[in-house]
């Protein structure tokens, strides 16, 4: 006799994703220590940088306050610290038996990374609006307004995604904590500062602007200060088709899509072969 | 329903470092039983459950549970099994109510289902009063409590525990013995790995025992107990550090039958023969002659922790922390204490039926 027992299959993708994303966001909204650490440093930066460089780099920026300059990279910055932390989330996870536990069952994989990063959306378009806000009222500009704005948390949404995705795949491969913040952190601030982030490229050496131009954060600062000017800000990429701020906008966001759909990939690929990749 | 709940054949799981953890397992596990699988330390318990639950690949053989190929069809298997690991395995953060109901959503209990199933499981596991506080407040046995109930929300026909109650104390112990015989009284298919013996005894129809990857034996506690051949003397000695020449004595003077095996412990020395009981004196005898002082001595029935040290040469680690060897070297009159190694037919090894696996 050989009938087969059960029936049921779990939920489908679209309840996966709802189920994982209750779970971090009911975590997220517990812990709102996370979501303030993790302005810190960002707001630190926007304070200091505006108070120390502000006079001399206004100068070089033909008419735009550094304020409204520095603001985009600072709500990338926040994307990324954000998105760091993915990764300690995880490891937690691991540490505490929620993962295989999240494997053993018929969840799909690519739901639970989905649901998860959603979760992590909904903080950083928290915390870019934080920020944002307090730009404005240190006397930053967003040319294109409260459309802008919006238009600038998507961006950092969409940059968020790879960083995301690497911070996974820090923690599936280290399962340590330590060594995910480390990794993680390891390449935050050179990514930062070898990019358009806190000053014009042609400003800076020519080694750097080469760097810069394989740097993801370039496309990320540079998308979101297009949004915030109103204007084309890419100099890494000669784009002229589409006039405006779209001439940095449609490269950027392809250059982000693709990071963003090759990142996750591999993270995901690394979280569904996370338990059995051990064995021959 | 299907026949068996497991069907696992010539099973090996190699890790990517050449580790052979399981190697050619044959298992098969009755729908409705209770079936306990022992072994050592790193004897490959808890790969074999990872590979049945389909966190791990076989890198051999094959693998059915409840009817479906472990390999072939993972969801299949995963929507069908419960699975409580070592490792408590909650979410700390969040209640006990949402821990279920992220279980509930997790295997897909209908929302109309759910929140009576939640109560019923809070119930269950005597977690109604806590049901709202976050469980990172709960002591070690309440989160054991609560993650057995995480793994029972979709009522599977087949559930897994993975040393469930190690760490816990006696009493949470066996509030945990009573859920589980009590899910299997009503028709659960429970697979136990523990390093409790009683528990094992109490509560399993049927054991295995796996050492370096290997079903070295299995059969009902009854048979496997009569299996370890006789009676077990257990004898104190005034000085624990000759229990090396009492040994000595025991083996030099051919006092028991063929078969006996005689084991230093860590209070003296242990004895289990056909007549133990009848030749005991005479041991304690030969002791006085050579001088050695005995201060306490006792004849009873075997245990499984009997059956474990005869299989395995060792002591599971819960009777080591009670007092006993955690490495004992068996010296026998007839041979090694490995021999003794025992199926349902008294041959070595695992028990093979027509279709070469152990039943």
């Amino acid at each position: 006799m050989s009938v087969k027992t059960g029936d049921r299959y779990g939920g489908s993708f679209a309840s996966d994703v709802w189920t994982t994303f209750v779970r971090w966001t009911i975590k997220s909204v517990r812990n709102p220590f996370v979501l303030v650490v993790s302005l810190v440093q960002p707001i630190i930066f926007l304070v200091l940088f505006t108070q120390v460089f502000g006079g001399v780099a206004t100068s070089a920026l033909e008419g735009v306050t550094y304020e409204t300059y520095l603001v985009p990279a600072i709500v990338i910055q926040v994307a990324l610290v954000a998105a760091a932390t993915s990764g300690i989330g995880l490891v937690n996870d691991i540490e505490n038996g929620m993962f295989e536990k999240t494997l053993v069952s018929p969840m799909n994989r690519v739901a639970v990374f989905v649901g998860k990063t959603l979760a992590e959306v909904v903080r950083i378009i928290a915390q870019v609006t934080i920020v944002l806000s307090l730009g404005v009222v240190l006397g930053a500009e967003i040319a294109t307004g409260l459309t802008g704005a919006v238009a600038i948390a998507g961006i950092c949404v969409l940059f968020s995604v790879w960083f995301t995705a690497f911070s996974n795949v820090l923690a599936v491969v280290t399962r340590d904590e330590e060594s995910t913040i480390i990794g993680a952190n390891l390449l935050q601030l050179p990514l930062l500062f070898v990019s358009s982030a806190f000053l014009p490229l042609p400003a800076l050496p020519t080694w750097i602007q080469t760097v810069a131009t394989f740097n993801p954060i370039t496309y990320g600062v540079d998308a979101t200060r297009a949004v915030m000017l109103g204007e084309d800000t890419m100099t890494v990429i000669e784009v002229t088709r589409f006039g405006g701020m779209w001439d940095t906008l449609v490269p950027a966001l392809a250059v982000l899509v693709c990071l963003a759909l090759a990142f996750g990939s591999v993270a995901i690929y690394a979280i569904s072969r996370a338990a059995s990749a051990d064995v021959r | 329903m299907t026949e068996y709940a497991i069907e696992a054949r010539d099973v090996a799981v190699t890790y990517a470092d050449g580790t052979e953890a399981v190697r050619g397992v044959d298992l098969l596990v009755e729908t409705g039983e209770f079936f306990g699988f022992l072994g050592p330390n790193g004897a490959g318990k808890t790969t074999l459950i990872k590979t049945l639950v389909t966190l791990l690949r076989p890198t051999d053989g094959t693998v059915t549970v409840n009817g479906f190929d472990a390999v072939a069809e993972p969801q299949s298997v995963r929507a069908t099994v419960g699975y409580m690991p070592q490792e408590t395995s909650i979410d700390p953060e969040l209640t006990a109510r949402e821990n279920l109901r992220f279980a509930c959503d997790a295997y897909g209990v209908s929302r109309a289902e759910r929140g009576d199933r939640i109560d019923e499981l809070l119930a269950l596991v005597e977690l109604t009063d806590v049901a709202d506080k976050v469980a990172d407040d709960f002591s070690g046995g309440m989160k054991k409590r609560l993650d057995a109930a995480t793994a029972l929300v979709h009522r599977p026909p087949l559930v897994f525990l993975d040393e469930p109650t190690t760490g816990l104390d006696p009493a949470a112990r066996n509030r945990l013995w009573e859920y589980f015989q009590r899910i299997n009284d009503e028709g659960t298919t429970v697979f136990l790995t523990t390093q409790y013996l009683e528990e094992a005894d109490q509560l399993c129809d049927r054991l295995s025992v796996i050492q370096d990857g290997s079903v070295v034996a299995d059969g009902t506690p009854e048979t496997l107990k009569r299996r370890v051949g006789g009676e077990i003397l257990d004898v104190e000695l005034a000085e624990p550090a000759e229990s090396e020449r009492a040994v000595a004595v025991a083996r030099d003077e051919s006092l028991f039958a063929e078969g006996a095996t005689i084991t230093p412990t860590e209070s003296g020395l242990t004895v289990t023969a056909r007549d133990a009981r009848t030749r005991g004196t005479d041991l304690l005898v030969a002791l006085r002659d050579a001088d050695i002082g005995v201060v306490g001595f006792d004849v009873r029935a075997p245990t499984l922790d009997d059956v474990f040290l005869a299989v395995t040469g060792e002591r599971t680690e819960a009777a080591a922390a009670d007092g006993g060897d955690v490495q004992a070297e068996a010296v026998s009159n007839g041979g090694d204490a490995r021999e003794a190694a025992m199926t349902d037919d008294g041959e070595t090894g695992a028990a093979p039926d027509a279709d070469g696996v152990s039943r």
